[in-house]
């Protein structure tokens, strides 16, 4: 379902990725682990097509989205079509309810009220607070809502940076029950994450170090995985 | 997702923070209108006023000098403008060196017996070297003076010898009665000397439509500090997601900047409201700030006036946007625009006209955007002149600058 080959990129003259590799399959969920700035969330922002890496090729579904062909070029249809991003931050107009600002997001009116109540978006239970000012909301409100908009279209692909950073428990009960629901749909999820519950969900886990990515051992623990950054 | 969506969802925002909005800019639009009130207050306070000490020797102080001095003294032209100071000579020459005296008149022995025999003394006048505006206004009384004397002098002369060549000797003296009545009457109308004529240092705008023009300026560009909600930029995660579903930068810059000039627009109604309603209660009020503002020499079509109002307003959106992209904060955004309204305004002459200001400060604001939306504002009161269509190709090129300043800022922020 993805295979990243050889990702290269750079800020300035600091290089973050030096060519990172890795492969999901269909209803597999796969994390990335790693320390703070070594570019975790630079590669999720690549495969989500809002950063331009310098090398390497991403493929989605046998269709190749970014590669070199003299620049780099990107399929963004494509990207767009098949992905849905979460952000580290949330994605939300402050001003605006929720109900408006996944308006935004969904094609229609009738397309998000059915979300509502048989959809995503009810086992997520957006429902419960959609008519609240979006910069009224906790912060797992606005987790969830940030997926909710993520998953908007159905994409097969879902991409998480960090989903469970300063959540409470049950909060993060409820997304990774929802992660569950995503994957039993064979949909796949690439997670960077330093929670060792979301890893519990991953069947295969890669730790990145100097640009790279090297797959680790899924049975290793927190205290293990660190030792591997 | 559509463009559209995009664009509705950012016209709902505006809708729900304008309430809050405009409550801000009306505390706004009493501080900058008592800055306005009291700068023209301060204004017609302080007329500009030139007055001119002239020294005068007296070599022969007896009563008719005395008397023709105190004559010319208490002519009312001279009078306004002059200040005589009996002095020696030698004293008089000391002060006209130290700029102490506008110029020193030297009165001769028998002055007022040498004009009535005939022999004509002279007065000389004597001017310092480096000449100051009050001693150029002297000069010119002097020499009108000498002028109208000379008329007068060749009147009489031409008289006499008319009278004797005809044999009519004895009708000289109603004749010269007569001659005196037509100088009295028409030669020493000092009408025909001095034209009464205001200048205004604020240019074609009377004082009052000068300070309202920069009012409303200094109003609509601190009105962009509590437009922070629709006018600042979006969060970077939000903008991101938009350029992933297909809405680029440059369109969600637009859209942030089309609500900010129906911001502006609709603040203008509001003010436009209460003004109306003011003068509905208020009737002879209106009346006179009606007869303050409007010169009755606006012929400017209507057309004209709103193409120039909405281009100011785009202006100034624009501008608030770029202050919103480079600040990146609100706090630091709402600090930026007070400051940079505040210097930019006062460069332009909006607090002091600029004819007032150094030279260096007035060229310096000639070429702030400023300076052409007082005068897009004032323009809606006297008219507008022959700056109109440079007025309004400057104030479109400011509203594509900012804008894009501003979709540039965001842009690379978001790369970072």
């Amino acid at each position: 379902m993805i295979a990243a080959e050889n990702i290269v990129s750079s800020y300035g003259r600091r290089k973050i990725l030096r060519g990172a590799s890795f492969t999901a399959s269909r209803g597999e969920c796969v994390g990335i682990v790693g320390a703070n700035g070594c570019g975790k969330s630079t590669l999720l922002s690549i495969l989500a097509g809002t950063l331009k890496p310098q090398g390497g090729t991403v493929v989605y579904g046998g269709r190749t989205v970014w590669r070199r062909a003299g620049r780099m070029r990107c399929d963004r249809e494509t990207i767009r079509r098949m992905t849905g991003y979460v952000p580290q931050e949330d994605p939300l107009i402050p001003e605006l309810t929720v109900y408006d600002n996944l308006r935004l997001w969904y094609p229609d009116r009738r397309a998000l009220d059915a979300e509502l109540a048989q959809g995503s978006l009810k086992l997520l239970g957006v429902g419960a607070f959609c008519r609240m000012r979006a910069d009224k909301l906790s912060g797992g409100m606005k987790k969830r809502v940030s997926i909710g908009i993520a998953v908007a279209g159905d994409p097969p692909i879902l991409l998480l940076d960090e989903p469970g950073a300063a959540l409470d428990l049950a909060c993060k009960e409820d997304i990774r029950g929802y992660l569950r629901a995503y994957l039993e749909r064979k949909g796949t999820v690439v997670i960077a994450t330093h929670e060792e519950s979301e890893l519990e969900l991953c069947g295969r886990i890669y730790v990145m170090k100097d640009g790279v990515l090297r797959q680790a051992d899924r049975g290793l623990r927190s205290g293990e995985l660190v030792k591997l950054f | 997702m559509g463009y559209g969506r995009y664009l509705y969802a950012e016209l709902k925002k505006s809708a729900r923070a304008l309430p809050r909005m405009l409550l801000s800019a009306a505390a706004l639009m009493l501080l900058t209108g008592g800055i306005a009130f009291g700068a023209a207050r301060g204004m017609e306070r302080e007329p500009l006023a030139v007055g001119a000490d002239i020294g005068v020797v007296v070599r022969e102080d007896n009563r008719m000098t005395r008397m023709a001095l105190g004559y010319v003294e208490n002519m009312e032209s001279v009078a306004g403008f002059c200040r005589f100071l009996r002095v020696s000579e030698e004293a008089g020459m000391k002060m006209l060196a130290d700029g102490e005296l506008a110029a020193l008149v030297l009165l001769p022995e028998a002055l007022v017996e040498g004009i009535m025999d005939g022999r004509n003394p002279s007065v000389d006048v004597v001017f310092p070297e480096n000449a100051r505006l009050e001693a150029l206004l002297f000069r010119e009384l002097t020499e009108a003076g000498a002028g109208l004397l000379r008329v007068a002098q060749a009147q009489i002369y031409g008289a006499a010898d008319t009278a004797a060549r005809y044999g009519l000797e004895g009708q000289l003296s109603v004749m010269e009665a007569e001659i005196d009545g037509y100088n009295l009457a028409f030669a020493l109308d000092r009408l025909s000397l001095y034209d009464e004529e205001t200048v205004y240092a604020t240019g074609r705008l009377s004082v009052a439509q000068y300070y309202a023009a920069s009012g409303a300026v200094l109003f609509l560009l601190l009105a962009g500090m509590a437009a922070y909600p629709i006018m600042g930029p979006e969060p970077a995660a939000l903008r991101r997601q938009l350029a992933r579903a297909g809405v680029g930068g440059l369109w969600q810059s637009l859209c942030r900047w089309l609500c900010g000039f129906l911001y502006l627009l609709s603040l203008c109604g509001v003010a436009a409201l209460v003004l109306w309603g003011a003068g509905l209660c208020a009737p002879e009020a209106a009346a006179r700030l009606r007869e303050l503002l409007w010169s009755g020499r606006n012929h400017a079509s209507v057309w004209v006036c709103a193409g120039m109002v909405l281009l100011a307003l785009a202006a100034v959106a624009s501008f608030h946007r770029m202050i919103y992209s480079v600040s990146g904060s609100r706090t630091g955004g709402i600090l930026l625009i007070f400051l940079l309204s505040a210097v930019s305004v006062y460069l332009s002459g909006g607090f002091v006209p600029s004819a007032l200001l150094p030279r260096a400060v007035r060229a310096a604001g000639e070429l702030l955007p400023t300076a052409y939306l007082i005068r897009a504002c004032g323009g809606l009161l006297a008219g507008y002149g022959a700056e109109t269509a440079r007025c309004a190709v400057w104030l479109g090129v400011c509203t594509a600058v900012f804008e894009a300043a501003a979709y540039v800022l965001e842009r690379n922020g978001d790369r970072a």
